[in-house]
């Protein structure tokens, strides 16, 4: 990324500008997707509700990202890496909408759980909810960082969330059919297990768009050995 | 002019840092050789060492911060500098079909039949629109009327002017619109049939409207002509031109495809010049 100023000042704002407000949808996307899981681990009926809330204060920065980056494509019509920052800062603010957005199915199918005693196999959630975390916590740095490499490497530790989704939803099938009664509760938990699997997947959406970002390389549907990127100088 | 483009066995260019993608030379109409240029009699470079080849039938923009040398390298390639006594080319070659411009047996009126050029303030001649398009094939010695009204007529409508002109044709072209007095002196331009046209800064006088059909004009003419165009709009390089040359006081920055100029530059002095940081 160019750190040097621009000529126009008002460019740099409105670059700024739009940066700030990425990082601050990234930071709420985050917060409403770790509230979601502590409902759910602490059976809190009240934190559900308000992750479900405020995601409408997500969804309006989308909007409001969407918006700067009209703006800027409009007033000061970008090339090179300022046009990159703003078409990834647009399609980085989608993904972390939809990542709030996983946070509200959570949160949603949390609180239908806790209608019914406490089960023991909601803690199969948190190891992947750790590593979901970690993917979209590193993507975010790779964005704000400028960071490609770690953004490169977003993929291939996705697929470890993807495995782990595999075997938490296997148990939990096979849950289904020994426990009487609570099926409903362990389909509740398998829809939040791919919502996490899902986040995976969006954070390795972020982390290619950082790429782009950085280097103008577009990642995605390539083989494993395309996607390897030499250390930049 | 001698073609020997044909009959030379050319090899590509090496690709150097400012110049990673260069064309083949095979599809060069014009190769820019370790060009210097002085306004002074040699004493100052205004071009300090140029290498690169223009491909054919493709729209080149040369594009740079004012006194970069990019209107100094586009007046070198019909030798309009000449005009200029005390320039010169100092080192190098420029080769138009792998003929050396600068070569004694050269003749610049020759040269400039095959090399026209459009300017950045349209200077129809004090004529009507027709003597402006048939001036060219006139001083060529072409007297013959359907003849002119041929050339004329097919001149004119290449530079898409022929729908609204066609009634008017003895009136005064200094009484159509800026728009269309660049459209006439481009048909002007393109009635004696030259290989490459230069345009310089076509549109800085046009409305937007006015620049949006001499943009589509270039676009129909890159099929048949050479075209090399230098423009300050960047957004006007990144729609018409397919190569794109940034300059920076005298020398070449960076040359390559203007998909990978304006999306991705090698060069950070590019970078920083076409995002607006330069300066």
């Amino acid at each position: 990324m160019n750190n040097s100023p621009h000529i126009l000042r008002d460019f740099d704002t409105a670059i700024a500008a739009l940066k700030g407000e990425v990082l601050n949808m990234a930071a709420k996307s985050r917060h409403n997707l770790e509230r979601a899981v502590q409902a759910l681990m602490d059976r809190n009926r009240e934190l559900a509700n308000s992750v479900i809330a405020d995601d409408d204060d997500v969804d309006e920065l989308e909007r409001t990202i969407d918006r700067l980056g009209m703006d800027i494509l409009v007033k000061y019509h970008p090339m090179a890496t300022d046009l990159r920052l703003v078409v990834s800062s647009m399609k980085i603010s989608m993904n972390l909408e939809r990542i709030s957005d996983h946070a509200v199915n959570i949160a949603k199918r949390s609180k239908k759980i806790m209608a019914s005693p406490e089960l023991n196999d909601v803690n199969l959630i948190e190891p992947l909810y750790t590593l979901a975390d970690q993917l979209l916590r590193d993507a975010i740095a790779s964005y704000s960082d400028g960071n490609s490499m770690l953004g490169a490497s977003l993929h291939a530790r996705d697929k470890e969330l993807d495995r782990m989704d595999k075997d938490a939803t296997a148990q939990l099938g096979s849950r289904i059919e020994d426990t009487e009664g609570r099926s409903q509760d362990y389909l509740h938990l398998i829809f939040i297990i791919r919502s996490l699997e899902r986040v995976g997947d969006l954070a390795s959406n972020i982390g290619e768009d950082a790429v782009y970002l950085e280097r103008a390389k577009d990642l995605r549907h390539m083989s494993k050995s395309d996607r390897e990127m030499p250390e930049q100088a | 002019m001698s073609n020997s483009m044909n009959d030379t066995t050319r090899t590509a260019t090496a690709p150097v840092p400012n110049n990673p993608n260069p064309i083949a030379k095979q599809d060069a109409m014009i190769e820019i050789d370790d060009v210097s240029f002085s306004y002074d009699h040699g004493q100052t470079n205004v071009l300090r060492n140029i290498s690169f080849d223009i491909p054919a039938g493709k729209v080149t923009a040369l594009i740079g911060p004012s006194g970069c040398g990019k209107s100094t390298l586009l007046r070198c390639l019909n030798r309009m500098n000449d005009l200029v006594d005390t320039s010169k080319v100092t080192n190098g070659q420029i080769r138009i079909m792998g003929q050396d411009i600068n070569a004694s047996d050269v003749d610049p009126i020759e040269l400039r039949k095959q090399v026209g050029m459009v300017f950045q303030k349209y200077n129809p001649f004090p004529k009507s629109i027709y003597d402006n398009v048939a001036y060219g094939l006139r001083i060529q010695g072409i007297k013959n009327k359907p003849k002119l009204d041929e050339a004329v007529e097919r001149s004119l409508r290449r530079a898409a002017l022929w729908g609204e002109v066609k009634d008017r044709l003895g009136s005064s072209a200094l009484g159509l619109s800026g728009g269309q007095q660049q459209r006439l002196c481009i048909a002007r331009t393109i009635a004696v049939s030259p290989r490459i046209v230069l345009m310089d800064e076509p549109c800085s006088a046009l409305d937007p409207i006015a620049t949006a059909r001499i943009e589509e004009l270039i676009a129909e003419l890159r099929e048949e002509f050479t075209i090399v165009i230098v423009t300050h709009n960047m957004q006007q390089a990144t729609r018409v031109s397919d190569r794109t040359a940034f300059f920076y006081i005298g020398e070449l920055i960076e040359y390559d495809s203007t998909a990978k100029i304006f999306s991705n530059p090698s060069v950070k002095q590019t970078e920083e010049y076409i995002t607006g940081r330069f300066g």
